[in-house]
């Protein structure tokens, strides 16, 4: 290490020297003193979704630090990356969704891209997060459960208040304020907006398209980019805007959907979400993971939608692990150099070598973004798609040092890594009169829950005892995961049957109703009182000068007019 | 004049009785020829540039308003790809703004102004003008930003106040708030027009002050003194004298204070939470703005969204050229413009 160091050091002395003797030396001098590159790439410029935003400049600062290639993104949202692209403003575009014969709900125009200048390639996994603020008697809770049905009914304006018996039912645990909900949407055109209205049409269509009618659109209305705010919703610009709302001290009773990295970064909770195994889930790497083995992926590379993905499946994946809400995110690559576009075959050339880094390496750090890494198949898909760049010369993705999470060299394609490890959820979890005190998302801390006790004699157990919880368990400790914990008895909506009779083992304190002061009362009366003397104090004398002066001595007010109507 | 004016004439023309008006001709030279040329055509080009702008702005919007029709003016809805839009709202929204502006930014650009031209004096006036002047050059998305992570959680205490103990007056009324209701959130009093209006306030007050410190400080000397040896103090001959003077740098820089605030873009873009139906509460949360609805949405539109951004933007173009041709009359009108013109 000593002597390349000694070297360089004569080498920068004689760098010096040649500075002073003439700039052409100095040139290549330098060429010699700094590390040869072996290539050089020129900047390429893309724009697109927020939902991967987090992901992407994690995946550009890199690239920049390693290979010096440089990679701008502008995050704008989903529609407008697919309108510059069309409009070849971009060498790129990042999308939750393809190209879309209706650009909105209940819109006739569509985005029409020229026939085979593009190709999808899925850029990261990750899982459409409901994050929130909220809080019990002061203290921050961040351990709220959501079935899919709740979740769509807040986001439809059907349940205003936190104190909803549905979202109780949700989260016997919680002692729900009577606060009202704020949903917060994006207010621009967003694949966010699209993943999360496509998910609501698919599994609560009644409900998604009472919403459509209400606010004026025609039924029934499928996904939509432009997610409409109505009276009590409130709609911010891009990820960063709704999630940066959320978590501003005044966004208490907020809620919003964005990409499960926004909350990991704002060290704010995410709502457990309800799945079809009855467990709810968060959006971890691992749980998206899960959920996604069901994806459908379009397997025609000849079709323009080649490697688009369905999600019907997902939403319905039976696995007690998966998280409803996943899905992929892509890049909409250029497959032709058009005339009069940004896009050129020497920028192809970086686009393929970011696209090969982000698909292999950059997969690595996706979990701790918020994000989950592609699984094998869709590197190998992707890998082809890259092929299909204009200019991009020879990439190929060695597979076996991909160093990509979801795999391990020489597994089969169909394989993920990260599934099979993934974790089973807690019994604490499950639908059910208990429920976990651990944190989710950037928000790690416990929140205390009422705990259940169930007493012995309930007549509806028909279980034998020991598939209660331990006997005399006060505490808020979550009931042990390997102990199977069957409710007793619930009605329709999930909340316990009487009989369960619970009590408070920390010292949670139950909201309570005051006596509504409504109407006139003393307070309204002093407050007149008050205003009606402060205007004597500061008219009064003046006034009562004038009157005086006037009735006194009426000769100066003569002479006192008489002098300002000179003026 | 008129005598010195005749023997000229008589020595000329002789003994007529007739007076005829000498025509007056200056001889021209290049150097006067090359500079009326010069002065004529940056005259015309900018004349030329806003007509273009006007022209440009109708034929693109001239798609959007033959599908929306008379409704355009009447639809609450933003939704050009399904043929409804109208500019109803969205122009509400402007004006609720920029007059929630002028309502708080006149009496401090007054004040300000008053107190640089006839208090401050020295070094500190030289100061405090270049601070003026500083404040005119702070980008409007810092605005934005501190409005949007300061003044928000600042401002909300005082809506509710005044939501609660005022909300009988329609002004400050606020649908949906109970102030019975501990636990009411303060997500009903964010993003509200009130925020928006004064974040734009603050940044239209040094125009407006520059433009009235201006007209304050030419009131004539002599007027002043004649005020002072009547017996006035300093208030009096500010009343007398420097006010009536200014009125017209008053009136002006409110106008133009107004235009730039009904054009004010990224403040209100970050601030405001969208909505289009009309929503007239100025503490209640919502509310838009035609620029902030097409910086919004300009990046996606379709052809025909893109046209119907432009048909709004012809309206807000035609309302900042009233806004603004009103203001320069009655600078132009008053004593202190006409002075100022010399």
């Amino acid at each position: 290490m000593l002597l390349p160091g000694r070297t360089a050091s004569t080498l920068l002395a004689a760098c010096r020297r040649a500075l002073l003797i003439a700039l052409a030396t100095l040139l290549a001098c330098s060429a010699t003193a700094l590390p040869v590159r072996a290539e050089t790439y020129e900047p390429i410029t893309g724009s697109g979704s927020t939902w991967s935003q987090n992901a992407i400049d994690q995946w550009r600062k890199n690239v920049k630090a390693n290979y010096n290639m440089t990679v701008n993104f502008e995050g704008v949202g989903s529609s407008v990356g697919r309108t510059q692209f069309i409009a070849n403003q971009v060498d790129f575009a990042i999308s939750e969704i393809p190209f879309q014969k209706t650009v909105a709900a209940g819109a006739q125009t569509s985005e029409r891209p020229e026939e085979g200048t593009y190709a999808y390639m899925p850029i990261v996994a990750g899982g459409t997060a409901f994050m929130y603020n909220l809080k019990i008697n002061g203290k921050r809770v961040t351990n709220l459960r959501l079935s899919g049905q709740t979740i769509t009914k807040i986001f439809t304006g059907v349940i205003t208040k936190w104190n909803d018996p549905a979202i109780k039912a949700d989260n016997p645990g919680l002692v729900m304020p009577n606060r009202t909900i704020t949903p917060v949407v994006r207010a621009d055109g967003s694949g966010t907006s699209a993943q999360f209205s496509m998910w609501m049409s698919k599994r609560h269509g009644a409900l998604w398209n009472a919403f459509c009618a209400k606010v004026g659109w025609k039924t029934p209305c499928g996904l939509t980019s432009q997610y409409p705010a109505p009276a009590g919703f409130k709609a911010q610009n891009g990820s960063l805007g709704v999630a940066g709302y959320v978590s501003q001290s005044y966004g208490e009773g907020a809620i919003t959907y964005v990409e499960y990295s926004y909350a990991l970064k704002s060290g704010f909770p995410v709502a457990k979400v309800l799945n079809e195994a009855g467990y709810y889930v968060e959006p971890t790497a691992s749980s998206v993971a899960v959920a996604l083995i069901k994806a459908e992926i379009n397997p025609n590379p000849r079709s323009a939608d080649y490697l688009t993905q369905i999600l019907d499946k997902v939403y319905a994946n039976k696995d007690p692990r998966t998280y409803p809400l996943s899905s992929y995110s892509y890049m909409i690559l250029p497959t032709k150099v058009r005339p009069g576009g940004t896009f050129t075959e020497s920028k192809g050339k970086t686009l393929g070598a970011f696209g090969t880094y982000f698909l292999c390496e950059g997969q690595q750090q996706a979990d701790q973004l918020g994000y989950s890494p592609l699984p094998m198949n869709l590197v190998l898909a992707g890998a082809e798609q890259i092929k299909r760049i204009p200019g991009v010369g020879n990439v190929a993705v060695n597979i076996n040092k991909c160093n990509n999470p979801t795999f391990k060299p020489g597994e089969s394609p169909s394989q993920n890594q990260l599934a099979k490890t993934a974790p089973q959820p807690r019994s604490c979890d499950k639908v059910g009169p208990t429920q976990c005190t651990t944190g989710t998302a950037g928000a790690r801390q416990d929140t205390p829950v009422t705990t259940p006790t169930q007493g012995r004699s309930v007549d509806t157990s028909t279980s034998d005892a020991g598939a209660g919880p331990a006997d005399g368990n006060a505490s808020n400790e979550q009931v042990p995961q390997d102990q199977a914990v069957d409710p007793t008895a619930f009605d329709a909506d999930g909340v316990p049957l009487s009989g369960s009779a619970r009590s408070s083992g920390t010292a949670v304190a139950s909201p309570f109703e005051l006596a509504s002061s409504e109407g006139w009362s003393s307070t309204q009366t002093l407050m007149a009182i008050a205003g009606v003397l402060v205007l004597g104090l500061v008219a009064g004398p003046p006034l009562l000068a004038r009157r005086l002066r006037r009735s006194g001595a009426p000769s100066t007010t003569a002479s006192r007019s008489g002098a300002s109507g000179g003026q | 004049m008129t005598t010195t004016l005749r023997s000229a004439q008589g020595g000329l023309s002789g003994p007529s009785r007739v007076e005829k008006r000498r025509r007056l001709v200056s001889a021209r030279d290049l150097p006067d020829m090359l500079f009326r040329g010069y002065a004529w055509s940056t005259g015309i080009i900018v004349v030329a540039i806003m007509i273009a702008v006007g022209v440009f702005l109708a034929l693109r919007a001239g798609q959007a308003l033959q599908v929306a029709g008379w409704s355009f003016f009447t639809e609450q809805v933003w939704e050009p790809d399904a043929g409804r839009f109208g500019i109803v709202a969205v122009l509400f929204g402007t004006l609720l703004i920029a007059l929630i502006a002028g309502v708080v930014s006149v009496p401090l650009a007054v004040g300000t102004a008053l107190f640089i031209s006839e208090v401050a004096s020295g070094r500190f006036q030289r100061t405090l003008i270049s601070l003026v002047d500083l404040m005119a050059a702070v980008p409007s998305v810092v605005f934005g930003l501190w409005g949007v992570f300061f003044l928000t959680a600042e401002v909300i205490p005082v809506s509710r106040w005044l939501a609660t103990w005022f909300g009988w007056f329609p002004l400050f009324r606020v649908d949906g708030f109970d102030p019975t209701d501990p636990l009411a959130g303060a997500n009903l009093f964010t993003s509200s027009p009130l925020i928006a209006g004064l974040v734009v306030a603050f940044m239209v007050v040094p125009i407006q002050t520059s433009v009235m410190r201006e007209a304050f400080s030419q009131a004539p000397a002599g007027e002043r003194e004649g005020a002072y040896a009547l017996g006035a103090t300093r208030w009096g001959m500010i009343t007398a004298v420097v006010l009536p003077f200014g009125k017209g740098g008053m009136i002006g820089g409110t106008m133009l204070g107004l235009g730039r605030a009904l054009g004010e873009t990224i403040a209100v873009y970050m601030i405001i939470s969208p909505v289009f139906e009309v929503q007239w509460q100025p503490l209640h949360t919502n509310g838009n703005s035609v620029s902030a609805l097409i910086a919004n949405r300009y990046g996606e539109a379709s052809p025909i969204g893109l046209s119907a951004l432009m048909a709004a933007g012809l309206a807000l173009f035609l309302i900042t050229l009233v806004v603004n041709f009103t203001a320069s009359t009655i600078v132009s009108r008053s004593r202190s413009g006409a002075e100022s013109e010399v």
